[in-house]
């Protein structure tokens, strides 16, 4: 399909839209922000008593755990 | 072979939340990309973990059938973008939350030749449905099939939105 664009000459175009690749921090920080809902999430489906399971949490996790209604 | 996108989503539905981030973990440069080209990078990284949030919370829609997550992001991360935009005061008063985007901060990532610029309002004032659409396949390099998932809109409205932004823009692509 990117025939339609290249066949007029979209060299211009595609420079318009050329950027510089993330820091390796913000992809993490934005995962940070993932991980506190999958680890919320784990935790409402998890039995009562049942051992933790998941990625080992940093203390923002954990704060979250200890929250946790049912936990 | 690694699983598809659309299994990751289906097994973090089915007790193993944690394979979304697997999914997240694929697709974060380009996702990345998409806000920036449109919203700069300093916007692009403050909104990439609400991308995350939003799409985990929505997964339960997510089609399996669908092998590669990639359009179905870029689809919330537009949404996230429009919700960006919407915050946003408008000091002309005339744009919209979807033509707010920031066209002065592509023309400062290139040179300042009279061509860029000339495309650049040609960009500007194209609809921004068609406008959408021709960014998606030419920055994202997404088939219009692709392309009508982020828009939500049948494959042919996405064809016909392409012919008539390549149109407008064909005298300006062909310039030397």
């Amino acid at each position: 399909m990117t025939e339609d664009v290249t066949e007029h000459g979209d060299g211009l175009l595609r420079a318009l839209g050329r950027v510089e690749p993330p820091r390796p921090a913000v992809l993490e920080a934005a995962r940070e922000a993932l991980w506190s809902a999958v680890a919320a999430e784990m935790l409402a489906t998890q039995p009562p008593g049942s051992p933790r399971r998941g990625r080992a949490a940093g203390p923002e996790h954990e704060h979250h755990h200890r929250d946790e209604p049912g936990s | 072979m690694d699983a598809d996108d659309g299994l990751l989503i289906e097994r973090s539905l089915r007790g193993r939340p944690d394979a979304f981030v697997e999914v997240v973990r694929r697709h974060e440069a380009a996702v990345h990309a998409f806000l920036a080209r449109r919203a700069g990078r300093q916007a692009a990284d403050d909104l990439l973990g609400e991308v995350w949030l939003r799409a985990f919370a929505a997964r339960g829609g997510y089609d399996p059938a669908r092998a590669g997550a990639r359009p179905w992001l870029y689809g919330i991360a537009r949404n996230v973008l429009r919700a960006h935009w919407s915050a946003r005061p408008d000091p002309a008063g005339v744009a919209g939350p979807e033509s707010a985007d920031p066209w002065d901060e592509v023309v400062d990532r290139l040179d300042s030749a009279a061509q860029v610029r000339t495309l650049v309002s040609a960009l500007r004032a194209l609809p921004v449905t068609e406008r959408d659409a021709l960014l998606l396949v030419a920055w994202e390099q997404l088939t219009p099939a692709e392309a009508a998932v982020v828009l939500g809109v049948p494959q042919g409205t996405v064809r016909s939105r392409l012919h008539r932004a390549r149109s407008a823009l064909r005298p300006l692509l062909e310039e030397k």
